[in-house]
């Protein structure tokens, strides 16, 4: 039994806050991902989940037991680190094989788990090389199988992939998901790669500022985003922000900015009147042409391939983004017509950043 | 569009390939004018210890020997009595360097490794528990900055009085330090641990943390880590650090001719103890002497070449 209750969760640097006071409920078998920027606690957290850092205050329980005062290396924990973290002065056998002479494992013992590991990842021809000698892709699997041979419950991956080429990186997510799959046990993943937890996570947590902004599925997390902070840290390009206030008239709703007008769905809460929010949309949800009501100026195009990105200027400080087609005959200089999707708008509270609707 | 000089692609690379020459040139003159300067007084020694007493100091001098002889080795190196052959420059005292070789290889051999291990364990919390707070490392390296000759009259007040006359009153037996094998151990590791925390330091913190919270995780206890990742990734940097210190104790004089002798003989000590009544100064086996002081640096030196380059160059440790 893998779950991992976090409580109330606190670590301070002297008078620096990392991370203040959270709560997380990570499922058995779960494939979570911390994700957020630089600085905003994830990796802190898993540093505490794995023992390396004692909380300041607040609990972490794994299976049923309150682990706080238990060293690293007695919680049943496997870890990745970002550098890896491969003994540079061992071969890749030893490497795997630490963990297991460290606990005093009979040696055919440590023989038969070192190349079932290894065969799980691929490495077997590896099993005599320096870590040196090992490409960016089999040093990744090196230290995933160093990980896998002691049968951790949990596993806890701190930015693995975030040293491997795009390729690569895309590579390793459909193996580490496949491995997830095979092992059913719980992974805690920390990574500033939005796309890394899109695509592989079954939740997702967003920290910020020591926080946590969100908890969801990908999709609950890019559909409803429960803040602004999350809804502009996810997506390619960031969401489009535009300032302004609702307007309700009996059962219309209208969002009003500097030179733009926007109706909005009638589900809007009549709450949110006169107040100053902010309007998010995505830029697939920003519609070009199809006679628009709203005029723009395309200014620079992003081809993608299998879309096109187009930033255009609608009169105000800011310019907004908008994918289109990728046959678009829009240049720069273009006139065009835009609306958004008024199903596909967000609304959130200007203060706070709180989602409104 | 500005206009190209006027001189042809030719010229151009011969005035290039002409100024390449003379800065060669002047690099060669000025390094072998530096190397003359080094290897000079090292030439003279050893030309020196194969000199017979007439030839020392002659005028004009004898760059190399006229006639060649052993007599200053035979001198040297004599395991008893002095042959009446070879002590005629020589009063009774037996200069035979045996007795100093050993006193300076148990103590500066002991003292040495007391030092490497002291000091890497000791930079070892200082860099990972961060003992003695942010400039501690700064405030090690400026003990040593204090020159020996002010302590020096000061510990042998410790070790030939104050030690000898503490353990009388307190314990009933007279303790003493001075001319004592742990005496002399002791100062030499006291003053050698700051260069081997400062030396050690560095390459310490070139090994990952990331490495030993691995090993922590995977069940490893702190001496375990410690034996079995730290140590093995910074054994180059120990040979460094230990060749380093033991150059150091080696060659150490002031401290030695202070606290020891005649029960304690360094070697450095020895050196300063080659003269006779009748011909002053015996340079001829004090050149012996210096020679055989010098030769085992050298093969040291030769011998871990290879752990030199590793340990100066860092960077083998990240991948």
């Amino acid at each position: 039994m893998a779950r991992i209750l976090i409580k109330d969760l606190v670590k301070t640097f002297g008078g620096f806050t990392a991370v203040s006071g959270i709560n997380l409920d990570v499922r058995d078998g779960e494939f979570l991902i911390l994700v957020g920027p630089s600085g905003c606690g994830k990796t802190t957290t898993l540093n505490m989940i794995s023992g390396l850092q004692s909380p300041t205050s607040g609990q972490i329980i794994i299976g049923n037991t309150v682990v706080n005062d238990f060293e690293p290396g007695e919680r049943g924990l496997g870890m990745v680190f970002q550098d890896l973290a491969l003994f540079p002065h061992m071969t890749v056998f030893e490497n795997i094989a630490f963990g297991l002479r460290v606990k005093k494992v009979a040696e055919k013992e440590v023989r038969e788990r070192v190349s079932a590991a290894a065969a799980a990842v691929h490495i077997e021809p590896l099993l005599a090389k320096l870590p040196r000698e090992c490409s960016g892709g089999e040093s990744q699997r090196v230290a995933l199988a160093r990980t896998i041979v002691t049968n951790p419950s949990v596993f806890l991956m701190d930015e693995p992939l975030s040293s491997l080429d795009a390729k690569l990186r895309v590579d390793m997510r459909t193996e580490l998901k496949g491995l997830h799959k095979r092992l059913k046990a719980t992974f805690v993943y920390v990574t500033h790669d939005q796309a890394e937890a899109m695509t592989m996570a079954d939740r997702i947590v967003v920290m910020s500022k020591g926080r946590i902004e969100q908890v969801g599925t990908p999709l609950e997390i890019y559909n409803r985003p429960a803040t602004q902070f999350v809804a502009g840290f996810f997506g390619m390009p960031t969401m489009n922000f535009l300032e302004g206030t609702v307007e309700v008239n009996g059962s219309g709703r209208c969002f009003r900015a500097a030179g733009l007008e926007q109706p909005l769905p009638d589900a809007v809460p009549a709450a949110v009147a006169d107040r100053k929010v902010v309007l998010g949309v995505r830029a697939e949800h920003v519609l070009v042409g199809n006679g628009g009501a709203l005029r723009g100026t395309a200014q620079l195009t992003e081809p993608l391939g299998d879309m096109t990105l187009v930033y255009f200027d609608y009169g105000q400080k800011s310019p907004l983004v908008a994918k289109v087609g990728p046959a678009t005959p829009l240049q720069p200089g273009t006139p065009l017509s835009f609306g958004f999707a008024a199903e596909r708008c967000h609304l959130f509270d200007a203060g706070s950043g709180a989602r409104l609707f | 569009m500005a206009t190209i000089a006027t001189m042809s692609p030719e010229q151009a690379r011969a005035r290039r390939l002409r100024r390449e020459r003379r800065a060669r040139a002047l690099r060669h003159v000025i390094l072998l004018a530096w190397t003359g300067f080094i290897v000079f007084p090292i030439f003279w020694m050893v030309s020196t210890s194969f000199k017979d007493s007439g030839e020392w100091i002659s005028w004009p001098p004898h760059w190399l020997p006229h006639a060649p002889t052993l007599h200053n080795y035979a001198q040297i190196f004599a395991f008893s009595k002095i042959d009446p052959t070879l002590s005629r420059q020589a009063t009774e005292q037996a200069f035979s360097i045996w007795k100093g070789l050993g006193d300076a290889v148990l103590v500066c051999t002991t003292a040495s490794l007391l030092a490497l291990l002291l000091g890497t364990f000791l930079a070892y919390s200082i860099s990972r528990f961060k003992v003695g707070g942010k400039h501690f490392r700064h405030t090690i390296l400026t003990i040593r900055m204090i020159p020996p000759i002010v302590v020096a009259i000061a510990i042998l007040m410790y070790y030939a009085i104050l030690i000898p006359y503490a353990s009388t009153s307190l314990l009933g037996i007279r303790v003493s330090l001075f001319d004592t094998y742990v005496g002399l151990i002791l100062i030499y590791t006291a003053t050698t641990v700051p260069f081997v925390i400062w030396m050690m330091l560095t390459f310490i913190e070139e090994v990952p943390y990331t490495l030993e919270h691995a090993a922590r995780l995977m069940g490893a206890g702190r001496i375990t880590v410690i034996r079995r990742i730290v140590l093995p990734l910074v054994a180059s940097g120990m040979v460094v650090t230990f060749l380093f210190v033991f150059i150091l104790n080696w060659s150490e004089f002031l401290l030695a001719l202070t606290l020891t002798h005649p029960e304690v003989t360094t070697l450095t000590v020895l050196l300063n103890k080659f003269q006779s009544a009748s011909e002053g100064r015996l340079y001829g086996p004090q050149a012996a002497i210096g020679t055989m002081i010098t030769i085992p640096v050298v093969i040291l030196g030769v011998l871990i070449q290879k752990h030199l380059v590793k340990g100066f160059s860092f960077g083998t440790i990240r991948k």
